[in-house]
């Protein structure tokens, strides 16, 4: 039955035809063009292999091939990046040319016909190939890209088995760069393909990786020595067509046909990038990029990245109960008694019980330790970190006033920005790239209020905080006038500016700002306000209300729930209160508690996330969690019936339902639903309301994150994220003792 | 309809009796009594009715661990390996299963290999269409959730693109 279903299982290219053909057409929808009857870009017919394909205007040839189906070879063309073609892999032949034809480089002209399969298309890419490989180490056995090396794929087809070449002096050999301590170089085997160039210039704004030398003597490099140092650097590790630029921490670890994919969620900051985790056995070896053109298009943040060997170390394997001065390893069942007996004892009733979540609580999990503590008669379910132990300043009524209404592809169709309190390339680094290629490729203006940053392009700085704020709401400046001429006009509030003095006035502001500016700013097609969280858990922890009630955030607790909260200020918790830590590092909260529980990582469960736009996604677990750790909802579960009010869910989807009840959005996968205009002016009506009565007192708005790669308990125990930190963060050496080795196998 | 399932069916029909009746000798399950729905009440309704499924469960023959229906499959199309720029696999939908929670890893202690209690772990199934796969799993009894395929957008593009004219202050200095 298995060996009927595979042989029929054959893939079909109609499938991407029709699909490539509409993306595309509704891509181009808003593009201007000089015809002043249609807006619309035509559709150009042509022939590929025989095959009649439809394509708007401007594609590429290669785009028409591979809507046709027919694949084409290919090295230096990427989908994201600008096209170089100087690979020259792509050649095809095209009727009535007399060569054959790079089809990245040419335009795809209507009627014209195509073959991709000819004996003349194969020996023109059978010469390429032989240049190529001319000059490529014989490394495949001990090179890591072995098995998923494009070139090692492609010579499959139109390599040769000997070479022509016997040059005196060998290959070519060019020394090895040093650029950090992500990406490995190897630079011998470099083709030249251009892709990390074109990357680091357009993407990730470092514009110093460039070329230099000609013809054979192309180097890549950075012109002097200096590491890469950007957010986005791992990227140019799967844009490598070859195994030049390699992971440094994946270096020799696995092979790719080793490894089980797990498609799933990044949780390390609030957007939510498509990550694909892969592991072998119990351990995580690495984690890759997922395309989805709505969150992440094809990138993830170096944190995303590379942090997954902090799931190996400081984890919280079993269960473990404060005697005295020290932690005593217990079962479930007495660590679950001893949490029954603290409460107890205690003496903690009604708001005194206190339940707080961190970045990295799952939704599952808030959504029971909120039954829970409500079950307790506590409305006392507060936020790690900054103010999250009061109640927000924008309220959690309204979805609009916590989430980036503009969703994170819309930002691209903003004409004006405004970052307030916010450095988007620390707080959602994919997010920075598309503000990027936005500023790049359309006439974007950007603004800045509050510390200043480098971001990826070029802003105006108007000032440091609320002041600068109301200068800009008056209209004063050029910026202003700007915003004011814009037709998208979008204002990016990062989740820092309500935790700090300041925060209310400049909520209060921008919200009457917005409401004055009704008919540009907010319509059915356009919100023009957006939040910018940063804690993976902070927007479902506002959908479903875990925030304090203001009677409760005034009750000094005696009992403490820390759902992985650890940016907990120790000093915050009275020294008699009984704590209990649930999560899967020993970090900070860990250190506070009587009891702690250990729960399984991102990468253990399958549960839901939900990012700073509303985009409710669906993870999956790669690996079973360490030792006694459990899934948190379940541990959470246990407890309540040790505690005597049993939650009414058994399995996940009973949460799930229960979650539903709460709001239908959390069961909604992969979709953002939109706030309508009238909801969304009453949030905004509501929030200004509530901040009216606050004052100016000038303090600048500081930055919530000092650095990007060590954010929370996962990154805090990374080695390589501490090697990062090192490196790019405090300008160190950051690893003498492995650079010592590589320098001896040279 | 694809090959695989007219063939299936072709197949499937000699023996679909036969499993029915011994089904509801040997289990006595409600199985032998389902009659179709009775429209009984013949009101209209805003609701659409249930359609009633063609398939048998399989699994009442199929030999298939009784815990194997209590663990739901997901049924996606996997995404392209971002490291090669092939899109082979692309187009097929895949069944396979979450990791049995506290099934984890076994090492044996003399030869250090390593082992499974989830017999699900190794297993996945690839269909060319997603009627396909959420075919096969209703057949089998399962509970599946179905991922939905991202939309992918990517716009026209054009190497004269590199050398457009940009009215305003320049940008980007290119190095490559």
């Amino acid at each position: 039955m298995l060996r009927l279903v595979s042989a029929a299982s054959k893939p079909s290219s109609a499938g991407r035809l029709s699909r490539v053909v509409c993306s595309n057409c509704s891509a181009t929808i808003g593009r201007r063009t000089l015809a002043s009857t249609s807006a619309r870009s035509a559709d150009i017919t042509l022939t590929v292999d025989g095959k009649e394909v439809t394509v708007p205007q401007g594609s590429a040839l290669i785009q028409a091939c591979e809507a046709a189906g027919a694949t084409i070879p290919r090295f230096c063309y990427h989908d994201r990046l600008a096209i170089a073609g100087n690979c020259r892999m792509c050649l095809v032949e095209v009727e009535r040319s007399p060569k054959p034809v790079a089809s990245c480089a040419m335009p795809a002209m209507p009627g014209s016909k195509v073959f991709t399969n000819t004996p003349l298309v194969h020996e023109a890419r059978e010469g390429v190939m032989e240049f190529l490989l001319a000059n490529h180490p014989l490394d495949c056995p001990i090179c890591d890209q072995g098995g998923e090396c494009d070139l090692q794929d492609q010579s499959m087809r139109y390599g040769s088995d000997r070479s022509r070449f016997h040059e005196v002096y060998g290959k070519r050999a060019v020394e090895n760069k040093d650029l950090g301590p992500l990406v490995k170089t190897s630079m011998n085997r470099c083709i030249q393909c251009t892709r990390c160039v074109r990357f680091a210039n357009e993407v990730a704004g470092v514009e110093d990786l460039g070329t230099t030398g000609r013809g054979n003597d192309l180097q890549i490099g950075m012109y002097v020595e200096k590491m890469m140092d950007s957010e986005l650097s791992g990227n140019v590790v799967d844009l490598c067509p070859v195994g030049a630029l390699t992971s440094k921490p994946y270096a020799f670890h696995a092979r790719p046909w080793e490894l089980k994919n797990t498609e799933s969620v990044d949780v390390l900051d609030a957007l939510g990038s498509n990550i694909r985790i892969d592991s072998r056995g119990v351990q995580v070896m690495r984690i890759q990029p997922r395309t989805n053109d709505a969150v992440n298009e094809e990138w993830i943040s170096d944190k995303a990245r590379y942090a997954y060997d902090g799931l190996k170390f400081q984890r919280l394997t079993t269960p473990l109960v404060k005697d005295g001065d020290r932690f005593v390893p217990a079962t479930w069942e007495a660590a679950l008694q001893a949490v029954a007996d603290g409460l107890k004892r205690s003496g903690a009733t009604g708001d005194e019980i206190q339940a707080v979540a961190g970045q990295l609580a799952d939704t599952e999990a808030l959504v029971a330790l909120k039954d829970l503590v409500n079950r307790l008669g506590s409305d006392n379910t507060a936020l790690d970190g900054g103010r999250g132990a009061a109640p927000p300043v924008a309220g959690v009524d309204v979805r609009a006033n916590f989430l980036l209404n503009a969703t994170i592809p819309g930002v691209e169709r903003a004409d004006a920005i405004l970052l307030v309190g916010t450095n988007p390339r620390h707080e959602a680094a994919v997010l920075n790239s598309r503000i990027r290629k936005s500023w790049l490729h359309t006439g974007l203006e950007v603004g800045l209020i509050g510390a200043r940053a480098d971001t990826a392009y070029g802003y105006e700085y108007l000032g440091d905080g609320a002041r600068a704020l109301a200068d800009f709401v008056a209209g004063k400046g050029t910026f202003a006038k700007t915003f004011q001429a814009a037709k998208r006009p979008l204002i990016i509030i990062g989740s820092a500016v309500a935790e700090q003095e300041d925060g209310p006035a400049v909520y209060n502001a921008l919200a009457k700002f917005v409401e004055k500016n009704k008919e540009r700013m907010l319509t059915p097609e356009w919100n023009g306000f957006a939040v910018l969280q940063r804690a993976a858990s902070h927007a479902a922890a506002y959908e479903i209300g875990f925030v304090p009630s203001k009677h409760a955030a005034a009750t000094r607790p005696k009992f403490v729930y820390l759902l992985n909260a650890d940016e907990v200020d120790p000093a915050a918790i009275s020294p008699d209160a009984f704590v209990v830590y649930q999560g899967h590092h020993g970090d900070l909260g860990a250190q506070l508690a009587d009891v702690c529980l250990p729960a399984a990582a991102y990468t253990e469960k399958g549960m839901t996330w939900v990012n700073t736009e509303g985009r409710v996604q669906l993870g999956r677990a790669a690996v079973p969690p360490p030792g006694a750790a459990r899934e948190d909802w379940k541990i959470i579960r246990a407890l309540s019936e040790v505690l005597g009010v049993t939650l009414p869910y058994d399995d996940v989807l009973a949460v799930r339902d229960r979650m539903w009840e709460l709001s239908p959005t959390l069961v909604r996968y992969d979709v953002t639903e939109p706030t309508s205009v009238g909801v969304a002016r009453a949030g905004l009506g509501v929030l200004a309301e509530a901040t009216k009565s606050t004052k100016v007192s000038g303090a600048p708005l500081a930055r919530p994150i000092a650095n990007f790669y060590q954010t929370d308990p996962i990154s805090r125990a990374s080695v390589t994220m501490a090697q990062c930190t090192r490196a790019f963060v405090r300008g160190e050496d950051y690893d003498d003792a492995a650079r010592a080795t590589e320098a001896a196998f040279g | 309809m694809s090959v695989f399932r007219a063939g299936a069916d072709a197949l499937l029909r000699p023996t679909l009796g036969r499993s029915l009746a011994w089904s509801s000798r040997a289990l006595s399950t409600e199985a032998s009594d389902v009659k179709p729905p009775v429209e009984a009440d013949k009101a209209p309704s805003e609701i659409a009715p249930i359609p009633q499924k063609d398939v048998v469960t399989a699994d009442v023959v199929s030999g298939a661990p009784a815990e194997l229906r209590h663990r739901a499959v997901r049924i996606y199309q996997p995404t392209r390996n971002t490291m090669q720029s092939g899109g082979a696999k692309m187009e097929r939908w895949r069944i396979d299963w979450d990791i049995l929670p506290g099934g984890g890893r076994w090492e044996n202690p003399l030869m250090g290999w390593a082992s499974s209690a989830d017999y699900m772990q190794g297993t996945r199934i690839s269909f060319r269409s997603k009627e396909d796969a959420i075919h096969f799993a209703e057949k089998q009894g399962w509970d599946y959730y179905v991922q939905p395929p991202g939309a992918k957008n990517i716009p026209p593009k054009n190497y004269s693109e590199n050398f457009v004219y940009k009215p305003h202050k320049l940008r980007i200095a290119r190095t490559k």
